[in-house]
């Protein structure tokens, strides 16, 4: 059986239930969503231990904002990484499913130490006082924990990506490895291209925080400034250092792919670059300019997500997989229904959040009598809506009694 | 076929099952607690308690940090530990139910936006958007259990599925209701179990008492509406999971089933006395041990839940090692059981080049690698397993050669709680040959 068979005879015997490209985008935007609170997350680790350390009460302080957002960054984190998990084990099921079994142990490690990581930063943020966060070792721990974890991720990823290695990482002589013990690849440009960006990310983070807080009379101005500049300063450094990291991947992916003539990495490097020239000018009012830089950075973790989608087709393509023609079993109800819900969630998260920057920002929430009325109706239409057709489809079925 | 994790002594099942089980809890607690809380909290507002706010304050934390953390972490756990033990059914799964869990995820993200915020926002906002904040959680938490109680149940009873293919025919089968009724009734149980441990720190004692009496009329409520709804559940089951969990096809599962029935009596009791009748005598020991009692309960049932699907993962469509077993022409799926009959090791990608055709001097190794994808997901090879080891078991049948027990393979048909064998015949010699090889040590 020879590898290309291998592939597409592990592809599910139901195929996909919609367009292959559908799944993909949402993968790629998801991914996007999850990587920036990785970023987040990580780099406001590093950041709330430098300034724990500091200990001056400006940077007391702002440790312990990090170390509260952190706590908030790793939920979200964690939830939106669901959704890239999902759609990648619909249209990539045979590297997915591959890849994990080899090293099963690592993908349970994995949780493991993002259990880890989550108890620490939570001890780190309320095992403090009022003005500072607990012990550095706390935040330290969890940021070793983080790395940790996003190595074993990295690893697994890679290991999809080289199918032709498969055989000789599991076989020796006579002998299958069913273990499940063994990590077999590692790519250091490719770890430090999403690590880097934690620090960039974070500086993007502490300008959009002192940006929201601007103007509250318990903030004091020569703080948030102070905040915001730190910001700037992170986010061009690392940006800068986030090229040099990603011009060495780049040479480093097989010149056989031509894929420094991709368009959809030119498009995502040049939003990168955009980024860095952005920063240059925006560092003399950081506070000011934080929602655009927020923009802009988001944008390119977008635009680099797809060049990343578009290295794993070429990489798959070699070896004889496209996602494009998986099987379609087209079913449009459960189509439907995911992006009715989509669209439905937005409006309703738009309620909550809205207060929540309403209360931040003025002290107080503003009249949105109308909003809140749709938000809290939403979910309880929606499941009138779905109980009402499972009862039909129950009946009709003969289910029910 | 995927390549195979072979866990010693245990078989991989049981890093689903450890998981799973602790996922009970937070997961029951993520969806069950906020009525409660929001019950709470207009009590608050209606008979102007303040007071009673300082028990809304503890809960959320505590839901907060073990649902959003320990909770979440476990919930994916199970699926990545379902991804390494069993590949192929949780591909069917997700293939099938994609949307189904992508909707749930929208509704995953409205939980934790609502509950941070939630949390807060307390005395920050007017109490009357405090509340429709909760009553969005609420209502998120509980629609994720409307969502991943179908695609359980589709994994017990899928009836018309295998027909139509269609998504909703498989979603709202036959033991889809009763679930999700017991399952709503046993969440607002846990709820109540943790409202009384929480209050029961609370310092004004009239609060206190009320809140402790509230959870257990509520906790109480839960449970025998969840002893209801799951004998409905019980006697909506297919037949064939009726047979082994009922009548003794598997002994063991009955067993389980009067585990979890004692569980939950003692907690009604507990609930009963240290919570409607004496409040007082509600503490954190006794409850957090009660927690304990009723989580073993909660395990056992869903353990019973599990055990009764067998042979298959995925009802009518997968065996419980990873073979297709029906034909689902809607979606032009065809049956493995034929195919496979013909020659195994085919279907196999990591095979050693050497181990491709079977001769007398290898066939202990290729037999070893096709027990693994055949018997493997249920059972362990080694003579000092925990789970179903082999040697035992064929030696508790006195079989120990090889003959024996290739013999023993063609009647595998038979049993009501296993997949057949498929392979060729000199395949099944060579699995004989290994499982013989196993029973000397
Ligand atoms: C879907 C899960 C599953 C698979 C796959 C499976 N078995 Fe079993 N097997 C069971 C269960 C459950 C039992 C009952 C164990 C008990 O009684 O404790 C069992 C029992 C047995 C027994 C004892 C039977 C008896 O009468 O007491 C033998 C022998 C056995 N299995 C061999 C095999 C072999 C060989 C294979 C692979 C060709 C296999 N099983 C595949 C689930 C499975």
């Amino acid at each position: 059986m020879e590898l290309t068979n291998y592939l597409n005879a592990m592809r599910d015997a139901s195929g996909v239930p919609f367009y292959p490209v559908v799944f993909q985008f949402f993968l790629v935007l998801t991914f996007a969503l999850h990587i920036m609170f990785v970023n987040f997350l990580l780099g406001g680790v590093v950041v709330s231990i430098w300034a724990r350390i500091k200990a001056t009460p400006n940077s007391l302080r702002l440790s312990k904002a990090l170390a509260r957002g952190s706590t908030i960054n790793a939920s979200l984190a964690m939830v939106l990484g669901v959704a890239p998990l999902l759609f990648v084990q619909v249209i990539y099921d045979p590297f997915w499913y591959t890849a994990n079994s080899m090293s099963a142990y690592w993908a349970m490690a994995f949780l493991l130490i993002l259990a880890v990581a989550f108890t620490a930063s939570y001890v780190f943020y309320l095992s403090g006082s009022d003005k500072a966060p607990g012990a550095s070792g706390w935040a330290v721990l969890a940021l070793v924990a983080l790395l940790a974890a996003a190595a074993v991720i990295h690893a697994l990823s890679v290991e999809q990506l080289l199918p032709q290695m498969w055989k000789t990482w599991l076989i020796s002589g006579q002998e299958v490895n069913a273990s499940g013990k063994g990590l077999y690849a590692f790519e250091w440009h490719r770890f430090l291209h999403f690590i880097a960006p934690s620090i960039a990310m974070a500086g993007v983070y502490l300008m959009l925080y002192a940006w929201f807080f601007n103007g509250r009379k318990d903030y004091d101005r020569a703080y948030l400034q102070e905040t915001a500049t730190l910001g700037a300063n992170l986010a061009l450094y690392a940006t800068a250092a986030q090229i040099a990291i990603g011009l060495w991947w780049l040479f480093s992916v097989p010149m056989e792919f031509a894929f420094y003539k991709n368009p959809f990495f030119l498009v995502g490097a040049g939003m990168g670059a955009a980024f860095f020239l952005f920063l240059m000018t925006a560092r003399a009012n950081p506070i000011k300019n934080a929602p655009v830089a927020a923009l802009i950075a988001f944008l390119s973790i977008f635009l680099m997500s797809y060049a990343r989608e578009a290295l794993r087709m070429t990489y798959t393509g070699k070896v004889g997989y496209n996602i494009f023609d998986y099987k379609l079993s087209l079913d449009w109800g459960s189509t439907v229904l995911f992006l009715g819900t989509f669209v439905m969630g937005i409006v309703v998260m738009a309620y909550p959040i809205l207060v929540a920057v309403q209360v931040a920002k003025n002290g107080k929430e503003s009249n949105n009598e109308g909003l809140a009325k749709l938000a809290t109706a939403l979910p309880v239409v929606w499941f009138l809506v779905v109980a009402g057709l499972g009862i039909v489809i129950s009946l009709k079925n003969g289910t029910l009694f | 076929m995927y390549p195979f994790w072979e866990v010693p002594v245990w078989t991989s099942g049981i890093f689903i099952a450890l998981i799973a089980t602790f996922h009970i809890l937070p997961s029951h607690l993520a969806t069950g607690a906020f009525w409660f809380n929001v019950f709470i909290e207009r009590k608050a507002l209606k008979e102007n308690r303040p007071g009673l706010l300082d028990f809304i304050k503890r809960y959320t934390l505590m839901i907060l940090i073990f649902c959003f953390v320990y909770g979440s972490l476990t919930g994916v756990g199970i699926w990545f530990a379902a991804t390494v033990a069993s590949p192929r059914s949780i591909s069917a799964l997700i293939h099938n139910y994609v949307w189904g869990w992508a909707t749930e995820w929208v509704f995953f993200i409205l939980e934790i936006v609502t509950i941070y915020i939630y949390y807060y926002t307390l005395d920050k906002v007017s109490p009357k958007t405090h509340m429709r904040i909760g009553w969005i959680y609420a209502w998120s938490a509980w629609i994720s259990m409307v969502i991943i109680t179908g695609i359980l149940a589709f994994m017990l009873s899928s009836d018309s599925w295998i027909r139509t293919g269609g998504f909703f025919d498989g979603f709202f089968n036959s033991t889809y209701w009763p679930q999700l009724f017991s399952r709503t009734a046993l969440m607002l149980g846990i709820a109540g179990l943790y409202a009384i441990i929480s209050a029961s720190g609370m310092e004004n004692e009239k609060d206190r008492n009320d809140v402790i009496r509230s959870a257990s009329i509520w906790g109480m409520a839960g449970m025998v509406f969840g002893g209801i709804f799951s004998a409905w559940f019980l006697y909506k089951m297919p037949d064939a999971a009726k047979g082994l969990g009922l009548s003794g096809g598997l002994p063991y599962l009955k067993n389980m089933l009067y585990a979890a029935v004692v569980c939950y009596a003692l907690v009604f009791l507990y609930m009963l006395v240290a919570g409607l009748l004496r409040p007082q005598l509600a503490g954190k020991t006794l409850g957090i041990l009660m927690l304990v009692v009723l989580f073993l309960g909660i395990g056992a049932g869903e353990g019973f839940r599990e055990g009764v699907r067998r042979p298959y993962i995925i009802s009518q469509f997968m065996y419980g090692n990873q073979i297709i077993a029906a034909d689902v022409p809607a979606k032009a799926i065809k049956s493995e059981k034929e195919l496979f009959k013909d020659g195994f090791l085919a279907h196999i990608y990591f095979v050693p080049d050497g181990l491709r055709t079977i001769t007398p001097e290898n066939e202990k190794a290729v037999g070893h690698i096709i027990a693994r994808h055949q018997c493997g997901n249920c059972h362990t090879f080694d003579a000092d397993g925990k789970m179903r080891a082999l040697p035992g078991l064929f030696t508790r049948l006195g079989m120990t050669s090889k003959d024996d027990i290739a013999g023993w393979m063609d009647a595998m048909e038979g049993y009501a709680y296993m997949p057949p064998f498929l392979g060729s015949e000199e395949e099944k010699q060579a699995v004989a040959a290994f499982l013989a090889s196993k029973m000397q040590k």
